[in-house]
């Protein structure tokens, strides 16, 4: 039966919890991290051809814009591997509670931030 | 399928705004979603200033009040007024909820009421759950042991009766279904939160003999496993129940079986 009736509105008018901020978080890094993949290849072989490659990937990575897409996707990476310790613990049936879910999801969105930094600045120092 | 924005019958417009008569200087501003079936025309936002002085204290009194004294042609489902009947669920302040046990002092600024979301609307506050009914009827929400029928009373032991706690207070007002994006997206395959919190609650039932058959049947891509955790459910339910934890459950229940 066709039904002509309008439908009532939902993402634009439903709030926004922690708990699904983490979650549509962990589907794009999920997606970005698949994307980064294939730019870590481009890497890994521009390392094997040589310095004279190498030195282009430099560049780029040396600029503003090179060094926002590294932080960028080594965020993703953080945040996608916290969000999915969370999942193991779900999948085991453990921290439903809604307190539990708001408490962890602040901590992966916090120690996300938090760990990207610390790595990068440990990058730092090693390199 | 995924579909952000509404489609073009379903966009709303400003609608009328109705000015406080009473003199009141206790006043709130009500936005109440509105569609009427008669007319053709899309859905709007009618806008009342309520009288707070002479009002009790939850949004369904608030809606009373338009009806009652405002504007009689406004249309939204409720019956018992004490969280039991499920009819009053609506979106109230972005969340799901039960008018009748929502205190309007816990929202800040306007009051905005839309009906629950991604449903087809009958009228203005009434959203079409058949969808969802037929969903609960696909489970077969029964007992079944008809193998061995038993002259005197199924009894259960305390412990298995405590693992029906959490699941039974279920009154099916469609608050978690209809405020999981899941289920918004793929409402017609996806059982949703409010039918596999009920299908576990069958499912766990130690009196019930086909735990079997009941898990094979809910064990499906689509059915079940479009549950990704977002938790919106849970954060809705207004009987403080988790049908996620429910959902994890039976997950677990087919991994381990």
């Amino acid at each position: 039966m066709k039904n002509d009736n309008p439908t009532s509105p939902h993402i634009q008018i439903y709030n926004w919890h922690i708990s699904s901020l983490v979650s549509i978080s962990h589907r794009i890094t999920g997606v970005l991290n698949y994307i980064l993949l294939i730019l870590i290849c481009f890497w890994v072989i521009s390392l094997m051809l040589g310095p004279e490659s190498y030195q282009y990937f430099k560049i780029f990575s040396d600029s503003i814009v090179g060094k926002f897409f590294i932080i960028g996707f080594i965020w993703s990476y953080i945040f996608q591997i916290l969000s999915e310790i969370r999942h193991w613990f779900w999948d085991m049936g453990y921290g439903f509670e809604l307190r539990t879910t708001k408490i962890t999801g602040v901590l992966i969105i916090s120690g996300s931030f938090i760990l990207t930094i610390a790595l990068y600045l440990l990058s730092g120092v090693l390199i | 399928m995924v579909q952000i924005s509404l489609p073009k019958n379903s966009k709303i417009q400003k609608g009328k705004y109705y000015k406080d008569k009473t003199g009141s200087k206790n006043l709130r501003k009500v936005n109440v979603y509105r569609w009427d079936p008669s007319t053709g025309e899309n859905p709007r936002i009618d806008t009342y200033e309520v009288d707070m002085n002479n009002c009790p204290s939850k949004v369904l009194d608030v809606l009373n009040k338009i009806k009652n004294e405002i504007d009689p042609s406004i249309a939204y489902r409720r019956s018992c007024a004490h969280g039991v009947c499920g009819s009053c669920a609506m979106n109230m302040d972005g969340k799901n909820g039960l008018a009748c046990t929502k205190p309007h002092s816990e929202i800040k600024g306007d009051i905005n009421i839309y009906p629950l979301p991604h449903l087809k609307v009958l009228k203005d506050l009434i959203g079409d759950l058949s969808t969802l009914y037929r969903q609960y009827e696909s489970i077969e929400p029964w007992l079944k042991n008809s193998n061995n029928p038993t002259k005197t009373e199924n009894l259960q032991s305390k412990e298995d009766r405590a693992k029906l706690d959490g699941l039974y207070e279920c009154i099916m007002c469609a608050c978690c279904s209809t405020s999981c994006p899941s289920y918004w997206w793929n409402g017609d395959k996806y059982l949703g939160p409010a039918v596999l919190l009920q299908a576990y609650r069958w499912i766990i039932d130690s009196r019930d003999e086909e735990r079997k058959e009941r898990l094979k049947k809910v064990a499906d891509e689509l059915k079940l496993y479009r549950c990704h955790t977002i938790m919106n459910c849970t954060n809705a339910c207004p009987k403080g129940l988790n049908p996620a934890k429910a959902i994890a459950s039976i997950k677990k229940m087919l991994a381990t079986s």
